[in-house]
């Protein structure tokens, strides 16, 4: 009994030492409600700190829960920006009229227009290509193209893909919705169900898993995931990720689906300068360099070199697609995925 | 009654949101998926009842009536798969059965190749689900069958009627309080599931409600549904009540506890029932916990750093204190309805513990609403500056308590339906208070009762995620926000760490509980 006193007062203790840090604490500040969650992010806020002096409050949670929350609270809301994982959210956050207009020549100018929305409400941080990650031993990467051609005969039940909950599944099939049309993109959908290995299940590296044991043959994934899986502590994570390679669909045609990572300043903000600032600290080159050196996402600065295993995966043509057009397909998206019943 | 008011109002203004429709979506939902979440959902529910019932009843019963070889190491050890949440549990098995897993090294090695297991399906899904709950039903029925089983069963033994016969005639239908009691928690937990549903890829009720508030983004369909839920799990408590309306459950005056009437079966028998209750601990505790240990090897040097130290006391105070919160106020809401015999105050708190059934993010909107509500009132009246609820201890506390409040209540009131009626009604014939009889009488009775609930409630607290991640200050955070965030990494192997760390946090008060139990049992 005296040692549950004993831990319980210490719990109690730090948690009345931090109520009191935070009231007696009244320099510069910001605000970051942030989706991602990457151990880079982590070391990029410690060094903004260390340079502006200005202290990160980080609210960690879903994209869908922030904004949940930034709407609910109102002109009272204490976040400065919000970062996502894909443009979509962004999108919906602006069309909730949560964020403003970011202005900044800097980061005008370093960010290229399709990464950013219509009106600079937010701009893009990252790239994330979605791309088809193929056996090294039974697939002849000749016989691959597009994301179209994945629906034909060669590929029945050789395709592996995460659940349509998922955003970057979304994503692509707003693409298609856009570049095409609902029917076309309805057509893919059940296409690509047809074709499946096995119901839709796991995480993006789960399907990599599944070509290396053998379930099917290709899987539609992110890139950073193949970076990290072969990154990885645990053996059979980097066996996985060594049985397959990246393929760029879409290279003759409209380039290959990308999604961004992206960040907008929010309405009611209360110290919107430091969050202009923070915005164009993680565009410039350093934060550039460190997102995508140990996330393996792709630049949006020009200016960075992807490096390592992005260089070696080469160049690719991507789709020029305004990931505005993203967000407003999203719903129209989720609802063919649920007609064609991919799960 | 200010309780049941500041309980409800969180429930209450989900109930209002329902006025306002749902959103346009919803045609599209009754049309192509909503058969699929019920089918899922009540197949889910009813394997799971299956399997919880057999692990649960079963070890509870062996354990408080037999003596075998390790029986009490077995008895706290059947405790312990409680503490590995679920989906932490659902990692653990997918890495077990998946790709180069555990599994697939032990059927090589046995010359089995190629064979595998496919964990990630509505079965895998079930087994998970029920090999992590059972525990709600061993602790409250091994708590009946400690406390009144014993004196029946010695009077149907003296009778001559065989110990199997007399476990199915007698003490099947008697525990069924405790049966239900605990396959309520599990039914709601089971019910709530997102995590582990969404990894194996079946979609439930609750995925489907995440989906159309996220993926479609329409909040007022996702409430929609989870009012459907909601409505089924009123209607299963009812139910039940209904059922046992003419059964009165007071136990015999004189429970005398006596410890050496533990039957001694024929040794081989003794061994098989060792074997028996060592199942669900291996399947439920040692091999996933075995598969964290691989992982963490693999990650440790990255993951431990001085934070975690502090994190995991934070996850410790946070959840003791409000596990003392909510017990006290399920103790109130209890003996107050006890108390004032006002029919409609009896199904309003029933209002209260329906908190348990939705899911936590749904919670977090609705206490999210009115303490912001409050927030600006008090600004705009000048009483405060800022924000002092939104996003501090308070509003996460508050949040907790309305979530789980059926935790603590459950076993408060199948131990409070032991005591007889009588004992507390002489008290008061004697002229003693309300409060009197209840410090008195009624609070050394139900002590092992409180305690079950406040360690059960204290292990829900740790593993919860979805209402903590939106409602915690910025500066705390809790094993469990650690270990999601990897996990949503993919990074399943450096969630290993914070997921041990909850575990071992865990342990201690079941470990405790167990005491309680034993101690309590000798005393009377």
């Amino acid at each position: 009994m005296k040692k549950v006193i004993y831990i319980l007062s210490v719990a109690i203790l730090v948690l009345s030492c931090k109520s009191e840090n935070k009231t007696s604490d009244e320099a510069e500040e910001l605000t970051v409600y942030t989706h991602r969650h990457y151990e880079s992010d982590q070391d990029l806020f410690k060094q903004f700190e260390k340079e502006t002096n200005i202290k990160l409050n980080i609210v960690n949670a879903s994209a869908d829960e922030l904004i949940q929350k930034m709407s609910l609270e109102g002109e009272q809301s204490p976040a400065d920006v919000l970062i996502t994982v894909d443009a979509g959210r962004l999108y919906r956050a602006k069309s909730q009229n949560l964020l403003q207009p970011i202005s900044s020549q800097l980061i005008d100018s370093i960010v290229p227009t399709h990464l950013k929305d219509e009106d600079s409400q937010w701009v893009g941080l990252t790239k994330r290509a979605r791309v088809i990650a193929y056996s090294k031993e039974e697939v002849d990467p000749t016989k691959l193209s597009t994301y179209e051609e994945l629906t034909s005969e060669q590929w029945q039940e050789d395709i592996l893909v995460r659940s349509s909950s998922n955003i970057y599944n979304q994503s692509l099939l707003a693409s298609m919705i856009a570049n095409n049309d609902k029917a076309f993109a309805e057509k893919w959908a059940q296409g690509v169900v047809d074709n499946m290995a096995r119901a839709p299940k796991g995480n993006d590296r789960d399907q990599v898993k599944a070509v290396a044991n053998n379930e099917g043959q290709l899987a539609i994934v992110n890139t950073y995931y193949i970076g990290k899986l072969l990154n990885s502590e645990d053996e059979n994570e980097v066996k996985a990720g060594e049985s397959v390679t990246i393929f760029f669909p879409n290279q003759e045609t409209t380039g290959t689906h990308i999604n961004v990572s992206g960040i907008g300043v929010a309405k009611y903000s209360p110290n919107k300068e430091n969050a202009i600032k923070f915005i164009e600290f993680l565009l410039k080159e350093e934060a550039q360099n460190i997102f995508a050196g140990s996330n393996y996402e792709y630049p949006v600065n020009p200016n960075v070199e992807p490096t390592g295993i992005l260089k070696e995966w080469g160049d690719f043509k991507e789709d020029k697609l305004s990931l505005n057009e993203l967000g407003k397909n999203n719903k129209e998206a989720v609802i063919i995925f649920d007609k064609v019943g991919w799960k | 009654m200010i309780i049941i008011a500041l309980i409800s109002i969180p429930i209450l203004t989900i109930g209002f949101k329902l006025f306002g429709g749902p959103g346009e979506s919803w045609s599209h939902i009754l049309e192509y998926v909503l058969v699929d979440y019920l089918q899922n959902s009540l197949l889910l529910a009813l394997f799971c009842t299956l399997m919880v019932v057999l692990f649960g009843v079963t070890t509870a019963w062996l354990v408080s009536r037999f003596e075998f070889p390790f029986r009490k190491q077995l008895e706290w050890l059947l405790i312990l798969p409680l503490a590995v949440p679920a989906y932490i549990m659902a990692y653990a098995y997918a890495g077990i059965f998946g790709y180069s897993g555990l599994f697939s090294k032990v059927a090589e090695a046995i010359g089995m190749n190629n064979f595998s297991i496919d964990m990630m399906n509505i079965y895998g899904l079930s087994f998970v689900l029920s090999i992590s709950l059972f525990p709600y039903v061993y602790v409250s029925c091994r708590t009946f069958f400690l406390a009144q089983a014993t004196n029946l069963l010695e009077a149907s033994r003296m009778l001559g009627i065989s110990e199997f016969k007399s476990f199915f005639k007698l003490i099947f239908p008697l525990a069924r309080p405790a049966v239900i009691a605990g396959l309520v928690l599990v039914m709601m937990e089971v019910l709530n599931d997102y995590g582990a549903a969404s990894y194996y890829g079946v979609s439930t009720f609750t995925t489907g409600i995440f989906r159309s508030w996220f993926s479609l983004g329409e909040p007022e369909t996702a409430i929609y549904l989870s009012a459907i839920l909601l409505i089924i799990v009123f209607a299963l408590i009812l139910f039940e009540k209904w059922q046992r309306r003419h059964l009165k459950f007071s136990a015999s005056k004189t429970s005398k506890q006596n410890y050496n009437s533990r039957l001694k079966p024929k040794f081989i028998n003794q061994i098989g029932f060792s074997f028996i209750c060592f199942i669900p601990v291996l399947l439920g505790f040692i091999l996933p916990v075995l598969q964290l240990i691989i992982w963490t090897k693999q990650t440790f040097s990255k993951v431990w750093t001085l934070d975690f130290v502090v994190v995991t006391l934070e996850s410790f105070g946070i959840a003791f204190i409000t596990a003392l919160v909510t017990v006290l106020v399920a103790l109130l809401l209890l003996f107050f309805t006890k108390w004032n015999k006002i029919e409609w105050l009896k199904s309003s708190s029933k209002l209260g513990i329906l908190g348990y059934a939705i899911p936590g993010i749904i919670i977090a909107i609705g206490v999210l609403i009115p303490s912001l509500y409050l927030d600006k009132w008090l600004i705009e009246n000048n009483i405060t500056s800022k924000l002092i609820l939104n996003a501090t201890l308070i509003a996460l506390v508050y949040a907790y308590v309305v979530r789980f409040l059926a935790v603590a209540y459950q076993p408060l009131e199948s131990s409070s339906l032991k005591i007889d009626r009588s004992l507390s009604d002489s008290s008061k014939v004697l002229g003693k208070g309300n409060f009197r009889t209840f410090f008195k009488i009624e609070f050394p009775l139900i002590r092992t009762g409180l305690l079950s609930a406040f360690i059960l409630v204290f292990i829900d607290i740790l593993k919860e995620l979805p209402l903590t991640l939106i409602m915690k200050p910025y500066d705390v955070n809790t094993l469990a926000v650690k270990a999601f965030e990897y996990a949503s990494d993919e990074m399943v192997s450096s969630a290993a760490l914070p997921s041990l760390l909850i575990i071992l946090t865990a342990l201690v008060p079941a470990i405790f509980l167990n005491k309680l139990l034993l101690k309590n049992a000798s005393d009377t």
